[in-house]
């Protein structure tokens, strides 16, 4: 793996506007930056919306030294909108037979954060994105997994640094590490799949959050409706 | 309902293309389905508008169980809950589902209920509906590679799609590309019988069928 001039973060996130994969993702273009990585930020849903931007995405991760994919657990799984993406990317790249020569492409970097308080949900999915850097022919630099995903709800990592202390020293250290042109190290992945809080209460703090938004919400409706029942 | 008498069946068909393997082990599925005298809903993913799901949570506090989004995201959860079993038919794409197919799964939340509460070890959110069903998990990969890293998450990926999906039985097989008619179709109906779903009994076609998916790649949890 080379020292990247440029990196590209693709955020996986279906969700409109701001979103926790994307200030993850934010946060380690940072920690490059700082390191003289020139970088890039593009929204997968929108980005497979079009074919204007469809090639636009296609562009960007030729130009790209680094792929940041920072996206959500969705279903055990990537969102459907992220697994576009890399269906399209993998497809053009071995239509320019980009994929036959890994040191010639993109190192690739995954986040995945999930709302379960245990870093083992994820795994399946980062799996799958080194499955697609090797069928694209891209670099594997490594996957963080964040568990607990929820307490950081889409708010910039500037904001809850104290509270995410694990999750901020693991993210400087893979930029560290990746602006080097070394993958993510050990180190930061255990660091980042540690909770910041207790299981019991962050589970108690979430579902008291569901029921309290449901009351604002709901209209009366309980939460263990059956609509189809 | 007991799982061995003929019942309703989801299909949910996440074909990107017409793959001929895939075209094989749909149509194998449907006349097999048939065969057991089940009701087949068969879904080709890709001719319908479903949008992303946006992760708003919606379905779970503003509407509970019901998509907020009325499109055929919404119908997921209302075709879903009363099948007694559900297919899922994909390439094996890096390992995981086709995007054709996960547009659908990802709109699958509405059945569970927010709640984070333990189970197996593990925090899982808890079924919205008592009902259970089975679930069959066909995946194509390109010849050579059903025994591949990919069709390994893929198995992986299927038993963690149990967990919370908690069916009541579970397989899953992984086709190759290149797989002839007949052996598709044995092995669809081997698949189909570890689920109850009585489309063929002929042993010798069932040792067949175990032959073409590779021994020991699917699993049962009764």
């Amino acid at each position: 793996m080379k020292a990247p001039q440029t990196a590209l973060l693709l955020v996986g996130s279906p969700k409109p506007g701001e979103s926790s994969s994307g200030s993850l993702g934010a946060y380690l273009l940072e920690g490059l930056e700082k390191h003289g990585v020139k970088s890039r930020t593009l929204h997968v849903a929108k980005a497979v919306r079009s074919d204007a931007a469809v090639e636009e995405l296609l562009a960007a991760v030729a130009a790209a030294d680094l792929l940041v994919f920072s996206f959500p657990l969705y279903v055990d799984s990537l969102p459907a909108p992220a697994i576009l993406a890399l269906e399209l990317i993998a497809a053009r790249r071995a239509a320019e037979d980009g994929a036959a020569d890994p040191e010639a492409g993109p190192a690739f970097v995954a986040i995945c954060q999930s709302g379960f308080p245990e870093a083992d949900h994820s795994a399946v999915a980062i799996e799958i994105c080194r499955n697609f850097a090797s069928s694209a022919g891209l670099e594997w630099a490594g996957g963080l997994i964040m568990p607990e995903g929820g307490m950081l709800n889409s708010q910039p990592m500037s904001k809850v640094k104290g509270m995410m202390r694990s999750a901020v020293g693991a993210l400087d250290l893979a930029a560290e590490a990746l602006a080097a042109g070394r993958p993510v190290p050990d180190e930061a992945v255990q660091r980042m799949a540690k909770p910041a809080f207790p299981r019991v209460a962050y589970r108690f703090t979430a579902n008291w959050g569901w029921r309290s938004q449901a009351k604002k919400e709901a209209g009366g409706t309980p939460l263990d409706a059956q609509p189809y029942g | 309902m007991n799982a061995d008498l003929p019942g309703a069946a989801l299909l949910l068909d996440g074909r990107r293309d017409d793959e001929p393997t895939l075209a094989l082990a749909h149509d194998a599925l449907v006349d097999g389905l048939a065969a057991g005298g089940w009701a087949v809903d068969d879904w080709l993913l890709r001719d319908d508008k479903i949008a992303w799901c946006a992760g708003c949570f919606k379905c779970w506090t503003t509407t509970p169980g019901l998509c907020a989004h009325h499109d055929g995201g919404r119908e997921v959860a209302e075709r879903w809950v009363p099948s007694d079993l559900v297919v899922f038919l994909t390439p094996v794409t890096f390992g995981g589902y086709s995007s054709q197919l996960k547009k659908a799964l990802d709109h699958v939340i509405p059945v569970l209920q927010p709640f984070m509460r333990t189970r197996a070890g593990e925090t899982r959110h808890p079924q919205r509906y008592e009902r259970r069903r089975d679930l069959l998990v066909v995946g194509t990969a390109p010849a050579g590679q059903a025994g591949g890293p990919e069709a390994q998450t893929f198995r992986r990926l299927v038993e963690r799609n149990t967990y919370n999906m908690e069916p009541t039985r579970w397989t899953t097989g992984v086709l190759e590309q290149g797989t002839n008619d007949w052996e598709v179709r044995v092995a669809v109906n081997a698949l189909l019988a570890e689920v109850g779903v009585h489309a063929e009994r002929d042993a010798v076609g069932m040792d067949a069928a175990r032959d073409a998916i590779g021994a020991g790649r699917n699993e049962v949890v009764a």
